[in-house]
């Protein structure tokens, strides 16, 4: 009877099962998890000593206290050995991130192991090529010789790497950590000069968050104890609880409970004022992360949500309000920062020059968020405690800020306003991105070292594309199709370009040989301009895959072991693998190790020993390890006392050795590491910038944001003339709670499958009723860049005028829509603000309105 | 070309499937109701009321369940309006004890919500695995039972 296939039973680890630490392949928050993997056939007992677990399963498990272990957390997948095997990935107890937690996206980590009961089966299983309109099964050894032997081509007749393009991830976690990310950065910098290269979720090779980096301050600066310890959290374009989960729900929503006074007692100054935690969530939507501090404790919650694109003019604001009411330290500014740049600040930040009755009323306009609140946040961020101690005051923010209308000045904005407060370097504070994945980042030094202000900015890589640039694209594990901004445009594009060249290999025969395939994809590439070779890598065949000439199968996580960090206290641990990959697929390292090897091969025939040895950068390269350790040679020197922490790469691991992270398990050390002086011994940073910061002098670098200019042309044509009227509605974009990015996975899983089957637009209730809309609707949602089929969800979340689109869905990308302006001074996208239209589309879909639940997700009184 | 499934055919692919069910992979991926259940007598349609939750203890006088008519149809809804579902009690996410308000299941732990009407599927917060629904059966008498739970109640490896 049940929708989805249910269990009521599950199989016990047996004593003898295996057992290894991992993290979570998702989200930033990085929760620890505990694998257990026995041959299918034998089970465990329900005693303590009949278990791996330890524990007595004739009794039920305590709430709250008790291991978990649900219906999601066991799949049976099948070895290497043609054995099938029980994999069950519970929450580790035992880790100090999630104690036993987890989330709806961790909780499924099982389900998404390769297995034959499920839709995971459908992963690459060996590498496939393009013929005509088929994909057919081809040997490694065959495909790498077509890589090799088209890069080599590419090459000879360039004289450069200029035409090779590349959109590879760089983060940790899922997509894998230090290992296959300096396997990428040798391949990419050391061996090949690729320029034209993009990260996963955008169209350049940058930092999203250049405006905090280039001042000093690495965004990963805070640990996870603070959002335990602060007297006021901020959320600023971060929705912690549906992007982190487990932070929101472990630490937080504790604070804001006032469950952790006792620890605030411990670690605060003697006599200062330990009590219940403010949250501030600033954001265009009322986001579940307010509605539930809400519900808890209505006194001690604000909710901002400025016009789209202005939060910088708001953080500026709230700076004022500080400086107006004094609540800064001077001696810790003239000591820690700048003060020849901090007058820059106080001219275009903080506008001093102009009456502060003026200032405000001219924020209230821009901004749209009253001069009562914005004080009340400043209070609430800076105003000194009884006795006067300095508050505490932790900033997290993420997307709502980075993909907001002009990166830079946005990040730069609210990194200054802690710096002023002090909010930064001691428990309870930090100001820093939540992150979206985990990181895990060892490379060669970047094409592009920084924004505009330092050497930038790079090269907009869907530009050069969409131009007819370029002639090979090899994209690894991401997909654009769905993720990039003006994906529309892109898809479109990006088919025509890689259709010339597949059609123009069937003209006349397909080529009989490898050889002459490669030769022939030369010959059509140089008389062909537009003609593009496209290669993607990845488990799965993705939307963008389905354009590719060549598709080559990469090992999930879990298929090899790997190395990353978490974001909120840069926790770095080993997560172990448990089990093979499906057939032939590889650890993404391994790719790039042999793609070298062969091109290094075909050096070597042409006598060229001096440019082959630049590609056997992976010839000693056996296992995993090898690979972490080789990464680890990219980074300074970490003999370094505890006050010069901050002259290290934020992920600096020197001296860690996969042995000591297998000791140390859920435990993990916090980057950077240093090895102690005097001690030789490893030690973890704890918070960073306590004694100095990221910059040559050790000093806070001001600089003044730019004034309110209205909106970039790519939007701002929106809210001209006619239009204004053809496109009513503001539109921003973002994730939820139950799907990841892509639903790469959660798409073959009925949990989630059934639960989202179709993106979704939300419309405020006022709007819904002007147009007779109802939850489970289906609308098209249009405007000049691109549409989409949406279904409704009435809720207010959003205000009167604004829609929400769920992004990256498999079904149509809220980035459909999305203009193609990134900032000037970083190329980063605004992903999150554009203007549309919406009209309901004739007929429904039944079976989707009966398995999809249409009630409203910020809603818990 | 389609084929008539005779008795004596569908015997034998019952019998053959089963073999499979006990020696394969597929022996320890049990689909609910794997086990047998008691059937508990909760209400009689005469007591209902819409939105208003039924307490009782299913499958055993520990475990907390709750039956409610909703006042919409719903995925395994009994009774003449299709409406009336039970539930476990003890959301899946962590164990804690969820309440029926407002049309929905809420776990006030970390603020898990089900629909009742979607198969107690999470349509916002933690929990990974769906509400447990408890099937019911009516009788002449207009008596609704409990038969069987679809999905793992928190905290055991095993319904009963």
């Amino acid at each position: 009877m049940a929708l989805i296939p249910r269990r009521d039973q599950l199989p016990i680890p047996p004593k003898n099962a295996r057992v290894h630490n991992t993290v979570c392949q998702y989200c930033n928050v990085g929760c620890g998890y505990k694998v257990y993997v026995w041959p299918v056939g034998e089970q465990g007992g329900l005693k303590p000593n009949q278990n791996a677990f330890g524990l007595d399963l004739s009794q039920a498990q305590p709430p709250l206290a008790g291991q978990s272990y649900t219906e999601t957390m066991h799949a049976i997948t099948v070895g290497k050995d043609g054995r099938q095997y029980n994999v069950v990935i519970v929450p580790a107890k035992d880790s100090p991130i999630n104690r036993g937690n987890y989330s709806i996206r961790g909780g499924t980590n099982a389900l998404t192991v390769w297995s034959l009961d499920r839709g995971t089966q459908d992963r690459l299983e060996y590498p496939l090529l393009r013929v005509g309109d088929q994909f057919q099964a081809i040997t490694w050894q065959d495909a790498l010789t077509l890589m090799a032997g088209v890069i080599k081509g590419i090459r000879d007749r360039d004289g450069n790497d200029d035409n090779i393009a590349v959109k590879c991830y760089d983060h940790g976690g899922s997509g894998q950590g230090f290992e296959d990310n300096y396997g990428a950065g040798k391949l990419f910098f050391s061996a090949l000069s690729v320029k034209h290269i993009a990260i996963h979720n955008r169209p350049a090779y940058n930092s999203e968050v250049w405006g905090s980096r280039e001042r000093g301050v690495h965004e990963l600066n805070y640990t996870y104890e603070d959002a335990r310890l602060a007297d006021t959290i901020v959320l600023w374009g971060a929705n912690t609880y549906e992007t982190a989960t487990v932070f929101y729900a472990e630490h937080m929503l504790p604070n804001i409970q006032g469950n952790t006074v006792a620890e605030k007692q411990e670690a605060f100054d003697r006599g200062e004022p330990a009590e219940p935690g403010y949250l501030i969530v600033i954001d265009p939507r009322k986001t579940s992360s307010y509605t539930i501090a809400e519900t808890v404790a209505k006194d001690r919650v604000l909710l901002l949500q400025p016009n789209l694109g202005t939060d910088y003019i708001l953080a500026n604001a709230i700076a004022r309000v500080v400086w107006e009411r004094g609540y800064y330290d001077m001696a810790y500014l003239e000591a820690r920062t700048d003060m020849k740049l901090f007058e820059e600040y106080k001219q275009k930040s903080l506008k001093l020059q102009v009456p502060y009755a003026e200032f405000m009323a001219q924020v209230e306009r821009i901004t749209g968020v009253p001069r009562a609140q914005i004080e009340k946040a400043a209070d609430w961020i800076a105003k000194p405690k009884a006795g006067r101690f300095k508050r505490r005051t932790l900033t997290i923010y993420e997307k709502g800020i980075i993909w907001n209308m002009k990166n830079y000045d946005q990040v730069a904005a609210i990194v200054q306003l802690a710096v002023l407060t002090h909010n930064i370097g001691r428990p309870g504070t930090g100001c820093g991105r939540q992150g979206g994945h985990q990181e895990g980042y060892v490379r060669p030094p970047a094409p592009t070292p920084g924004s505009i202000y330092r050497g930038g900015p790079p090269v907009n890589v869907d530009k050069f594309l969409t131009d007819g640039k370029g002639k090979f694209y090899w994209v690894i594990a991401n997909d654009p199709y769905l993720s990039t901004p003006n994906a529309q445009v892109f898809r479109k594009r990006i088919h025509e370009r890689t259709e010339k060249l597949t059609k123009a290999l069937g003209a006349g025969g397909e080529p009989g040989t490898i050889q002459e395939r490669v030769k022939k994809i030369l010959d059509v590439l140089y008389s062909d301009p537009d003609a593009l070779f496209m290669v993607v890598q990845d488990i799965y065949m993705t939307e963008t895959a389905r354009d590719a000439h060549l598709i080559l199968p990469a090992a999930a996580w879990g298929e090899a072991n790997d190395t990353s960090i978490n974001c909120n206290s840069r926790l770095l641990r080993l997560y172990e693998k448990f089990m093979d990959p499906p057939g032939e697929a590889k650890p993404d390292w391994e790719i790039f190790k042999w793609v070298g090897l062969r091109i290094a091969e075909l050096y070597r025939a042409e006598g060229k020993t001096q440019e082959a040895a630049k590609f056997e950068f992976g010839k000693n390269w056996k296992t995993d390890e090898d690979v972490f350790l080789a990464g680890a040679e990219e980074f300074g020197d970490n003999r370094v006392g505890e006050e010069d922490e901050a002259k290290l790469e934020p992920e600096n691991y020197k001296g860690v050795t996969y042995k000591f992270l297998k000791e140390v398990g859920q435990q993990g050390i916090q980057t950077p590491v240093r090895r102690d002086p005097k001690t030789g011994k490893l030690v973890g940073t704890v918070r960073r910038y306590t004694h100095k910061f990221g910059t040559p002098d050790g000093k806070f670098k001001w600089y003044g944001t730019d004034d309110w200019e209205g909106y970039p042309v790519e939007v701002a044509k929106y809210l001209e003339g006619e239009k204004t009227n053809q496109y009513p509605f503001w539109v921003t974009t973002g994730r939820a709670q139950t799907i990841w990015q892509t639903a790469y996975h959660d798409r073959r899983l009925p949990e989630k499958s059934r639960a989202l089957p179709l993106p979704y637009v939300e419309v405020n209730p006022q709007d819904a009723k002007r147009l007779g809309l109802q939850s489970g609707d289906l609308v098209e949602v249009y405007n000049e860049e691109g549409n989409g089929t949406f279904m409704v969800y009435v809720t207010d979340a959003v205000k009167p005028g604004m829609l929400f689109l769920v992004m990256y869905h498999w079904r149509g990308t809220s980035n459909s829509l999305v203009s193609g302006y990134t900032d000037p001074k970083t190329t980063i996208p605004w992903y999150k603000g554009t203007r549309a239209n919406l009209r309901k589309v004739a007929g429904a879909i039944p079976s989707v309105l009966q398995t999809a639940s249409l009630l409203q997700q910020n809603k818990f009184d | 070309m389609t084929q008539t499934l005779t008795r004596r055919r569908f015997v034998k692919v019952t019998v053959a499937a089963t073999a499979v069910f006990t020696a394969g992979g597929r022996a320890q991926l049990w689909y609910a109701p794997s086990l047998t259940y008691p059937a508990v007598k909760v209400a009689n349609l005469g007591q209902i009321r819409t939105g208003q939750p039924i307490g009782f203890s299913y499958p055993d006088a520990s475990t907390p369940a709750i039956l409610v008519k909703l006042g919409r149809p719903a995925i395994g809804g009994v009774g003449p309006g299709r409406d009336i579902v039970a539930f476990s009690a003890l959301c899946t996410h962590m164990g804690c004890p969820v309440q029926y308000e407002n049309g929905r299941f809420l776990c006030r732990c970390h603020y898990s919500m089900f629909d009742p009407a979607k198969a107690g599927q999470t349509y916002q917060g933690l929990a990974s695995s769906w509400l447990p629904q408890i099937p019911l059966r009516i009788d002449g008498k207009g008596d609704i039972y409990a038969v069987a739970v679809a999905g793992l109640i928190w905290g055991r490896v095993k319904n009963v």
